[in-house]
């Protein structure tokens, strides 16, 4: 699907990570020193990066920061997962942060969130179970056939679908469904939610929709 | 049993002696000088004449010397006592704080200071060791990160059903030594008297329930958030999640399938303290139930079966390093963490 470098020191971990990455169906090369990194980055067309941050020729973050010209999604990896480091490392350019010791299934998660985010190289065909949103016409399918739905349900399914199995903040919600000068009652957000929710249902999607109340929502594929 | 030596009356003790020699010599001095003798005493006249020279040499300037003296010891030890009474008082007060306590010997007498400073250097290398066992904790914890994380892949990649048990108790070590790591951390900020950030008790509650209601929803559970005014607190913004991360688990080990775990943020009545409570829908715990888990595990008694202690004792010495405390309340079936609020200035 992707091709992944992979930047750790550790022989065996570069290895079990790039057998679980391979497992998922990406392309894995491993380096294991910052330099090595440069020369992969420069020879060859990368979709992601996991980067430990310890490496024995320097601080990722450090390299991060100087780096110049493009670099694809970062996924940095860290024993360190004190605040301050995450916002040091997320500053830098990282896009997402992975304390160790962590599960093959979480880092893979990370990684196919951060391929699908806009920027992204990747494939921009959002799907989940039997439904596939293409973010282009804004329109989604269930089992093939086209569901109807409004601009702002379809905006909502597709920032749920992004990040699918996470929990997204109201919030965040409201900010991008409506702009600054729309008013946006407590029940407005909550009220989309159910519609569509509604419309899911009605269609057969393979999907739930869950409200965590006081928090925000998640649409995560429906358990077998 | 005796009592212990007491200054004053040590003071006393000697200036009745130092009286009573004193006495006794005048009387000699005086008994040579007018050449008084017991045989001329016989009559009646000597005898008053005799009395009165005494008490007006002897017993007269013995009450006007020894009395003042007495008086004037008694206040001196009184107000040289004191900056140690005082010094007593103010760590006693200062008892929630086991690092960096030092006796504060600016208005100590001199001759207190060598005590003093000798207890200083006592807490300095205790506060030493402390702090040199804590980043050794810290270290080993940090080690542990890159073998765990080997470890938890390599189970990945096995197809066993027992695969599955030793990726949960993987997870559990993995939650241990994150917490030791924090509270390291909580620990070394005190004692460096790092600055806490003013933070929204709100907003830490909902990350930490979107964090956890994939998991809680996988459990068949529901996790929900009441209250949404911005409740400002000083802290540190991990240790406290961590807190409300180890009430949450423990109260979805107690909620029955389909329950719900509700969080609520609010101010107390009083308003001097801002609440974070948990609510679960089990049997409710008991205040002094809650004080027991906690107890049993400060203690290092490692005798609790669900390792609901170990994140309690946590979560109370979190809630210390930040001067509020922790309580349970069964009418209402919740635990809730106590708060000074940040004043709006602060």
């Amino acid at each position: 699907m992707a091709r992944i470098l992979v930047v750790e020191d550790n022989e065996r971990l570069a290895r079990l990570i790039a057998d679980g990455l391979t497992a998922q169906g990406h392309v894995c090369d491993c380096v294991l020193s910052l330099g090595a990194a440069d020369d992969a980055l420069h020879a060859a067309q990368f979709d992601g990066l996991v980067l430990d941050l310890g490496l024995p020729d320097g601080d990722g973050v450090d390299w991060l920061r100087q780096r110049t010209g493009a670099v694809p999604p970062v996924l940095v990896l860290t024993a360190r997962d004190a605040l301050e480091d995450r916002i040091r490392g997320l500053d830098a350019g990282a896009d997402d942060y992975l304390p160790k010791p962590f599960e093959m299934r979480e880092l893979a998660a990370r990684l196919r969130a951060l391929l699908r985010r806009p920027g992204g190289r990747h494939d921009a065909i959002l799907t989940l179970a039997n439904l596939v949103y293409d973010p282009a016409g804004q329109s989604v399918q269930v089992d093939k056939a086209a569901l109807d739905l409004t601009r702002r349900e379809a905006a909502l399914i597709e920032l749920l679908l992004r990040r699918a199995g996470q929990v997204v903040r109201r919030a965040v919600i409201e900010n991008s469904l409506y702009t600054f000068d729309e008013a946006v009652t407590p029940n407005a957000v909550e009220a989309v939610v159910s519609r569509l929710r509604r419309k899911l249902d009605e269609a057969g999607a393979a999907v739930e929709l869950h409200t965590i109340r006081g928090v925000g929502y998640m649409v995560r594929a429906r358990a077998a | 049993m005796s009592r212990p030596p007491s200054i004053t009356g040590r003071l006393t003790n000697s200036l009745a002696l130092v009286g009573g020699i004193g006495a006794v010599l005048l009387l000699i001095v005086i008994g040579i000088e007018y050449r008084i003798s017991f045989s001329n005493l016989s009559n009646h006249d000597a005898l008053v004449q005799a009395l009165h020279e005494l008490s007006e040499h002897v017993l007269l300037p013995m009450a006007v010397l020894i009395l003042p003296m007495a008086l004037a010891g008694r206040w001196a030890i009184k107000s040289g006592v004191k900056p140690l009474i005082a010094a007593a008082r103010q760590i006693d007060a200062r008892a929630d704080e086991t690092r960096g306590v030092r006796v504060d010997i600016t208005h100590f007498p001199v001759e207190a200071r060598p005590f003093a400073e000798a207890i200083n250097r006592v807490l300095g290398r205790v506060d030493h060791a402390a702090a040199l066992h804590e980043a050794f904790a810290a270290d080993i914890a940090h080690e542990l990160r890159t073998p765990l994380t080997l470890l938890s892949l390599e189970l990945d990649r096995l197809d066993y059903p027992e695969a599955e048990r030793m990726r949960g108790d993987v997870a559990q070590m993995r939650r241990l030594i994150d917490q030791l790591m924090l509270l390291a951390q909580v620990d070394a900020d005190r004692a460096a008297h790092v600055p806490p950030a003013r933070l929204d008790l709100g907003d830490i509650a909902a990350e930490v329930i979107a964090q956890l209601a994939p998991i809680a929803l996988d459990q068949e559970r529901r996790l929900a958030l009441e209250g949404d005014v911005p409740l400002l607190i000083h802290g540190r913004r991990e240790a406290i999640a961590a807190a409300l991360r180890n009430l949450i688990e423990n109260a979805l080990r107690v909620t029955p399938p389909h329950g719900t775990v509700t969080v609520r943020t609010a101010p107390s009545e009083g308003g001097e303290d801002v609440l974070l409570a948990v609510r679960d829908e089990g049997p409710g715990l008991a205040p002094d139930e809650l004080l027991a888990l906690v107890e049993r595990h400060r203690r290092a008694d490692h005798a609790s079966r669900d390792g609901a202690g170990l994140g309690l004792a946590i979560v109370e010495r979190i809630m210390r390093a930040h001067g509020g405390r922790l309580s349970a309340s069964p009418e209402t079936h919740e635990i809730v963490l106590h708060f000074p609020a940040a004043l709006a200035s602060g």
